[in-house]
């Protein structure tokens, strides 16, 4: 029973795959929306004059993009299974649904963390030239990554699946997304920002901040996959 | 259609208390002092934003329970109480934001300040208005029923998290109760407090009774529609 759902699960993740390698949808829109924010933030930072720290306001420039991305990105998956009747087909087959959840927040992850990892470097190079260098070693920033895509991903299918459903679809999912999301996001750029300043005691402070990520994730990721079930049957 | 007396004695009783508090608030409570000696008058507004404050915290536990009630047993009952709730827990919700602000200008010198429970209870405030948008863009009932009482859930987390977060991290928040040395009421303010916190919460249920009554009154008068032909 527990390898057929690994099957299912198996067979979700990798239909979702084929279909983005496939048009490239996803990650193309995201990426270069990653990339756009950061010419407006171009803007934002111009007058800031070139002895200004970017360091200081780059947790939250990062972030801000990134939680914007990931609900274009979010809409965009589920569009697809609304529009092509994916979703009914999948209610009809005899998966279960938690299996459902998973498969399609590990494909919004997936995709989401490709994103992060490309435009963070695009951002470094874009903006961090010739100025002061990251404060702790770099894989503490792919930790934090990793950690909010996480609660992201888990939080953000469950509200996709229902916004889709909804008149204003991705107006939608940023009313609900946003207030949802603020805890983590607050961690998320606090971890952040312990990672790129650095200095004495800053990995305690990352690592705090790591823990508040992790209780979050746990949290929100068991409820929404608890409520998961009722949301997509109806 | 019968009647619910104790929603109407609540709502008198609830109305006698809150009244009786305010003017208890004035003459009898007797007033806080900066270190300075100066009369802090601002503080008298606590006897009103606190209790709308925990007033829209508890409520907020029925938009949940009713939510997994209503996933539970998916009758359409649940969902209109999950509704109604959230609608006090709004009006609660609005009173302690608009309160708030008055006390954080005049103690603090400014109207706002991104503070850990100001930050959070401001979120909380955004998502239980996210309930009612979410509500009015679904258009399928039953769709709307059950993600109204998922979101609901979600909404509910915040609660705990607004409400413990100034016991958790350094905030200028004040904490009355629990709080560690400084914290605490004398006799007067603590009876105060108490008989404006229970006439909150009495007008808090008379609320959600005459509302709850209301739609069913509103069910009633569609279903005899549908009866005579209408």
């Amino acid at each position: 029973m527990k390898s057929n759902s690994w099957r299912q699960f198996k067979a979700i993740l990798r239909k979702d795959i084929v279909m983005e390698l496939r048009t490239k949808e996803m990650v193309s829109s995201m990426g270069l929306y990653a990339i756009l924010t950061m010419v407006v933030y171009q803007i934002a930072l111009a007058e800031a004059g070139e002895s200004f720290d970017v360091r200081l306001v780059m947790p939250g420039l990062i972030w801000v993009a990134f939680i914007f991305m990931s609900m274009l990105g979010l809409n965009r998956s589920f569009v697809h299974e609304k529009d092509q009747g994916c979703i009914e087909a999948l209610l009809l087959s005899p998966v279960d649904r938690p299996v459902i959840f998973f498969a399609k927040a590990t494909g919004n992850l997936i995709f989401l963390l490709i994103v992060e990892f490309l435009s963070l470097p695009i951002f470094s190079f874009l903006f961090m030239q010739g100025r002061a260098g990251y404060g702790n070693p770099v894989w503490l920033l792919a930790v934090v990554l990793f950690g909010a895509s996480v609660g992201i991903a888990a939080v953000g299918t469950l509200l996709a699946t229902m916004t889709v459903n909804t008149k204003g679809k991705d107006v939608m999912l940023a009313v609900l997304f946003v207030p949802l999301m603020y805890p983590l996001l607050r961690a998320a750029v606090g971890a952040t920002f312990a990672a790129v300043i650095g200095g004495p005691g800053s990995v305690e402070t990352f690592w705090a901040f790591m823990a508040w990520v992790v209780g979050y994730d746990a949290i929100m990721g068991l409820v929404a996959y608890g409520l998961y079930e009722f949301v997509i049957g109806v | 259609m019968k009647r619910n007396p104790l929603a109407e004695i609540m709502l008198v009783l609830g109305g006698l208390l809150t009244t009786a508090a305010y003017f208890m608030t004035f003459f009898w409570a007797p007033p806080t002092a900066y270190p300075d000696g100066r009369v802090d008058f601002a503080q008298k507004i606590f006897y009103f934003h606190v209790p709308v404050a925990e007033a829209s915290f508890l409520v907020l536990i029925f938009t949940a329970y009713y939510g997994i009630r209503f996933l539970m047993t998916r009758q359409r009952i649940y969902d209109t109480k999950a509704k109604i709730a959230t609608e006090v827990a709004l009006f609660f919700v609005l009173l302690t934001m608009a309160t708030g602000i008055l006390w954080t200008k005049v103690e603090w010198g400014v109207w706002w300040q991104w503070e850990p429970r100001l930050t959070t209870y401001f979120i909380l405030t955004l998502a239980v208005i996210g309930y009612f948008v979410l509500r009015n863009s679904t258009e399928d009932e039953e769709r709307r029923a059950v993600y109204a009482s998922a979101f609901g859930i979600l909404v509910f987390i915040n609660a705990p998290i607004s409400f413990f977060i100034t016991r958790w991290l350094e905030s200028i928040h004040p904490i009355v109760f629990g709080g560690g040395k400084g914290s605490g009421l004398e006799t007067t303010m603590l009876v105060t407090f108490i008989i404006a916190q229970v006439g909150m919460l009495m007008l808090g249920y008379a609320f959600y009774q005459l509302r709850l009554r209301e739609e069913e009154f509103k069910e009633r008068v569609e279903a005899l529609k549908i009866e005579i032909g209408g």
